[in-house]
């Protein structure tokens, strides 16, 4: 089977890097169940996984799961 | 101290553009389409079982069956486990190819991480690889 590039998107950063992925980002303060944000938040929902999908033309940083910041997201 | 895995990592390079890529989500969340059958949340092993999710979708058709996280939210949005409706943006404005033809949803909750590790991982890989024809996947949990 051919390899198929990954990106992952985790609101248990510490867990996920336990596992150490190939490409791992983490939104921060993000709560579990809201990995790309809240509900009807269309705009912040898209920038997350804009942003995930950047990691796959970044430099790598292979194993390292990223901390991304979105104020919009609220506490 | 954090245990880390000793595993290599599987790094796979991106060998094309972006704009050129098929993109699947493969999602931990629990989620399937309504008219499939539900994860078993009754059992305590788990359930090591995956959904295939066809591209055209619509969100409305979409569910979530987990029962180790709250989500009532995903209730609401599937896109905040399931970023189904961003994906397709993405691809009409040309930042992605296309929205790849099959996605995979599973309950990414099991006491059995050797099955899940050695036979439903690579079960949904094939899958991706043969069914989705996805180039990159998107990864998301609860």
């Amino acid at each position: 089977m051919r390899g198929i590039p990954t990106v992952l998107i985790t609101v248990s950063p510490e867990v996920s890097a336990q596992m150490r992925p190939p490409r791992a980002m983490s939104p921060k303060g993000f709560r579990i169940g809201n990995s790309l944000g809240r509900p009807g938040m269309a705009g912040l929902q898209k920038r997350v996984l804009w942003d995930a999908l950047g990691m796959l033309t970044a430099p790598a940083r292979p194993g390292e799961v990223i901390e991304f910041e979105y104020p919009e997201y609220g506490e | 101290m954090t245990l880390l895995s000793r595993k290599c990592v599987p790094f796979t390079p991106l060998d094309r553009e972006l704009a050129k890529c098929s993109v699947a989500l493969v999602t931990a969340a629990g989620v399937h389409r309504i008219d499939q059958e539900p994860f078993n949340i009754a059992d305590e092993l788990g359930d090591l079982t995956f959904r295939g999710i066809g591209g055209e979708a619509a969100v409305t058709d979409l569910k979530v069956t987990h029962h180790h996280y709250d989500h009532s939210d995903a209730d609401q949005d599937i896109n905040v486990v399931f970023p189904i409706d961003p994906l397709r943006e993405l691809a009409q404005e040309g930042v992605i190819g296309q929205v790849a033809r099959e996605h995979v949803g599973y309950m990414g909750y099991t006491m059995q991480l050797r099955l899940m590790y050695e036979q439903t991982a690579p079960a949904i890989a094939e899958y991706i690889d043969k069914k989705a024809k996805a180039d990159v996947v998107v990864l998301t949990g609860g």
